[in-house]
């Protein structure tokens, strides 16, 4: 029962707060309350009993990706405070679009019969830290995805860098 | 793969090979070009002498095939095939096309085109070897474009004169005519009988397998090509203008064996012909059509060598006209005399034109004493066409006349005797206008021709004189024996019918006699002839208008139709391309303002597109949203 | 009870949320913003199917790591574009990066 209040708890503050996200005119705002949606979904994980998945989630997306953004907001001065419509004319056809995206995943949940899987599962781990398992798993099974992904990481790093940095002949 | 087939293959590679070399490395180096040539044709020559010897010895059937291709069932094969008919033809061949290439070194001497003159005559020996080799209709059929393709490119060998070019646009497109016919034989006789082959083809035509009305029908449309060839009644258009090449090409191409093909090509298939009564009539009355219809205009003619080209249509009536009437060795045996002798008349014609450089005959005269071999060769030439006792032409006219009357056939056996009549007075009309008489103020400077030229001369006026003795009736070597065939026995005589023999002689004398009464002695005046004759003169003089009639065919008719055409091509066809192009620059036009450059606009068309396509899948298969799949 | 649908609906609205701001965002940092909330919804998916169908490998959480990692590379590359277009045309609305038209 607590465990279902949680759930609608954090629930709503993840579609409120991306509500707010999308919607508020001011692109500043808009950050904060994608913080606060990463935050609810970081929870989220946390009540799944994915600890670490949580904790990157908190430490990479908060600390690193939105961090980032705020710094180009505040680079990108003049947007703050602005009063301008934040959206364009596509309102309607993708009010349309998304929730017909929406209903349609949400009627394949609900035709597709899951079965004895999930239960059998959720009896066996439910909320056990499996920290261990994904260290193990990125350590032996994925470890070659792993570095490349690290590689990836490292030349997205590069090419930020080199794509922001001031062109010295455009300079003189 | 026996010796005998073997050296039919070299004797019509050797050719091949010349125009080869000559192509490829001799063409700066005049006499080495035309050495080439001609020791590939000698030694052509002698094989076919080899082969002719042994076939008399030892008749027989030499043969070979290599397969080429296969087309589902049907097995394309390239062959040889040598027996007696074959030999005779390589015989004639190679013998002309040696004196003829010997006689253009001195004719073509001061030509620039030397080289390029010998590699087409090398080239055209060998189509013309080709067909008389083939073993089967493939490919006779190939080698008979082939010859086409040197006839065009020799009538149109001094291409810068507008004549020349025009007649040889002119004959190839004719002979088109006649080829499409031959083709469609080819093909409709091959659907039938599943091969090419001519044996194979014989023999199940042979066996009656293919129905009377059907047999006509293939049989008339293989005759078209000998039509188209051999240049008979409807489609002879094409051999006069051909006399504007050069003429050693008129002497073998236009008259001693390209326009022979077609008669060789008949008796080749003779037995296919002879299935069918009908076709056989056809051939008969179109030959004998032909051979008095030609021997008229060549009456009034002033141009030597459309003289000779009438004279030739003339003859090849005859041949077909023996052929079409049963008589297969006498249609084949007036080939191979006519094919000496005609070839003399034309090369001594050739040697007139050197000496005189004019082709009209009333601009010559009294060539007599300045040219004696080129006058006496010419002699014996012409009494061999008119038919004298003993010369070739005599045998081979007088074989056709027996093979006409036996036959029954009044009408065509009339219709020979006055074609020979005529030939003798037209024949010895441009004898006497040329030769004897005063002389004409083109010939003061003439002089005798080279050696080159008048040997040739001398070797075919041998031949002329004694190529007929083979025919005489009755005696142990004979022609008639050595390629005997499908004959009835009945039709062919055993000894000379002298009745017959008298008969065309006396016709042929009477023409001569006519000849010089109104041209040598003139007690008739050919002028007060022409204003008695009056309006016949005038058709005959412009050939019967046949050329303006075709003419005006295609001008009123071909041209209303290709007109039609090319509207429809121009508006509907290119009218439908050109909305095709106009829809897609319209199109695209419209369709460059989606191209927005705005990303969201994009992002919103993927993502409606794919759920559109999403809803689609659903309605069309609801299960397909399952997430799990199906169990 | 908590099932695997109520994070899978869940995850679906988040979606819809990040697709309606994709579309509809003139900010372009705002979009990028956007795509933050579709990788989280896909994000929570992939937990949730880890958790429910296959925890012994716990492949979507490994999954989820990797999506969080090229999620990082993409914002950083994204900004830093962004960045420099602001620098050379001082523009940030994505409807006036239209460059690229007909």
């Amino acid at each position: 029962m607590v465990e279902l209040i949680l759930f609608y708890a954090f629930a709503g503050v993840i579609i409120f707060s991306a509500m707010l996200m999308v919607l508020s005119r001011n692109i500043f705002h808009s950050a904060l309350f994608l913080a606060v949606t990463l935050l609810g979904v970081a929870a989220l994980f946390a009540m799944m009993g994915s600890f670490f998945i949580a904790g990157i989630q908190v430490l990479l997306y908060i600390g690193a990706v939105v961090v980032l953004t705020i710094f180009v907001i505040n680079l990108t001065k003049q947007v703050i405070g602005q009063d301008a419509p934040q959206v364009n004319e596509h309102v309607i056809p993708a009010i349309i679009t998304s929730l017909l995206a929406a209903c349609l995943i949400i009627l394949a949940v609900l035709k597709t019969d899951w079965g004895t899987r999930i239960a059998q599962s959720v009896a066996q781990t439910e909320l056990t830290d499996n920290t261990a398992l994904i260290g193990r798993q990125l350590l032996t099974n994925f470890v070659i995805p792993f570095e490349v992904v690290s590689v990836l990481l490292l030349a997205a790093l590069i090419g930020a860098i080199a794509i922001v940095s001031r062109d010295k002949e455009a300079e003189k | 793969m026996d010796t005998i087939s073997m050296l039919g293959l070299i004797t019509a590679a050797l050719p091949i090979l010349a125009f080869i070399i000559i192509v490829a490395f001799t063409k700066k180096y005049r006499l080495t070009s035309a050495l080439v040539s001609i020791t590939a044709v000698a030694i052509s020559f002698s094989l076919s002498c080899y082969m002719l010897y042994q076939q008399i010895i030892a008749p027989g059937l030499h043969s070979f095939n290599i397969p080429w291709m296969y087309i589902g069932s049907l097995e394309l094969n390239m062959g040889v095939m040598i027996n007696q008919l074959t030999t005779i033809m390589l015989f004639v061949v190679t013998l002309v096309s040696m004196l003829v290439q010997i006689y253009s070194m001195g004719y073509m001497h001061d030509d620039e085109g030397f080289s390029k003159f010998f590699s087409f005559l090398s080239l055209f020996t060998f189509s013309m070897l080709g067909i008389v080799i083939s073993n089967n209709l493939m490919q006779i059929y190939i080698f008979w474009e082939l010859v086409g393709v040197c006839s065009y490119l020799l009538i149109g060998f001094w291409y810068t004169k507008p004549e020349a070019s025009d007649a040889a646009k002119k004959a190839f497109i004719v002979n088109r005519v006649g080829d499409f016919g031959f083709l469609l034989g080819i093909l409709l006789l091959t659907f039938r009988a599943g091969t090419f082959d001519f044996i194979k083809v014989i023999a199940f035509v042979q066996s009656g397998a293919i129905e009377p009305g059907m047999m006509t029908i293939i049989a008339l449309l293989l005759f078209c090509g000998a039509v188209g060839k051999s240049a008979q009644f409807p489609l002879h258009v094409w051999l006069p203008d051909a006399m504007e090449g050069p003429t050693p090409v008129s002497a073998l191409i236009h008259a001693a064996t390209m326009v022979a093909a077609g008669v060789f090509m008949v008796a080749r298939l003779y037995a296919i012909f002879s299935m069918s009564q009908d076709a056989m009539h056809v051939i008969a009355y179109i030959g004998g059509f032909t051979s008095i219809f030609a021997a008229t205009i060549a009456l009034v003619q002033k141009d030597i060598k459309r003289i000779l080209a009438f004279s030739t249509l003339s003859q090849l009536g005859y041949m077909i006209l023996a052929l079409g009437a049963g008589g297969y060795t006498a249609g084949m045996f007036h080939l191979t005399t006519h094919a000496f002798f005609k070839a003399l008349l034309f090369l001594g014609a050739g040697s007139v034109i050197h000496a005189v450089h004019t082709n009209d005959i009333w601009q010559t005269g009294g060539l007599h004493k300045k040219m004696p071999i080129t006058s006496i060769t010419m002699l014996i030439a012409t009494l061999a066409i008119a038919g004298i006792f003993p010369l070739a032409g005599f045998w081979s006219k007088d074989e056709i006349l027996v093979t006409l009357h036996d036959s029954g056939n009044t009408l065509l056996y009339y219709t020979a005797i006055i074609t020979a009549f005529m030939t003798a007075f037209y024949m010895f009309r441009l004898y006497i206008v040329t030769f004897l008489g005063e002389q004409g103020h083109h010939s003061e400077h003439a002089h005798e021709s080279p050696l080159t030229m008048t040997i040739p001369l001398m070797i075919l006026a041998v031949f002329s004189i004694f190529a007929g003795l083979v025919g005489i009736p009755g005696q142990e070597i004979n022609i008639s024996k050595f390629i005997f065939f499908s004959e009835s026995a009945g039709s062919h005589a055993e000894s000379m019918n002298m009745g017959i023999a008298v008969t065309s002689s006396i016709v042929a004398l009477s023409g001569i006699a006519l000849a010089f009464i109104v041209y040598f002695f003139k007690f008739i005046k050919a002028e007060s002839l022409k204003k008695i004759s009056g309006p016949i003169y005038t058709l005959l003089e412009n050939k019967y208008y046949i050329d303006e009639i075709y003419m005006f065919f295609i001008k009123n008719v071909f041209f209303v139709i290709t007109e039609a055409l090319k509207w429809f091509d121009r508006n509907v066809v290119d009218g439908a391309v050109n909305l095709v192009a106009f829809l897609t620059r319209w199109g695209g036009n419209k369709l460059r303002r989606t191209t927005t450059g705005s990303v969201q606009t994009y992002a919103l068309v993927i993502f409606s597109g794919m759920i559109i396509a999403i809803i689609a899948f659903a309605i069309y298969d609801p299960e397909a949203l399952k997430l799990l799949g199906r169990p | 009870m908590i099932t695997l649908a109520h994070y899978i609906i869940l995850g679906a609205i988040l979606f819809a949320i990040g697709i309606f701001g994709v579309i509809t965002r003139r900010n372009a940092i705002g979009i990028l913003m956007s795509l933050e909330l579709i990788f989280n919804a896909v994000n929570i998916n992939m937990v949730a199917f880890s958790r429910f169908l296959t925890p012994e490998g716990a492949y979507g959480e490994l999954f989820t790591i990797f999506i969080i990692t090229v999620a990082a590379a993409e914002s950083v590359l994204g900004l830093a574009i962004i960045l420099a277009i602001y620098r050379k045309r001082q523009v940030l609305n994505a409807d006036e990066m239209n460059l690229m038209k007909w």
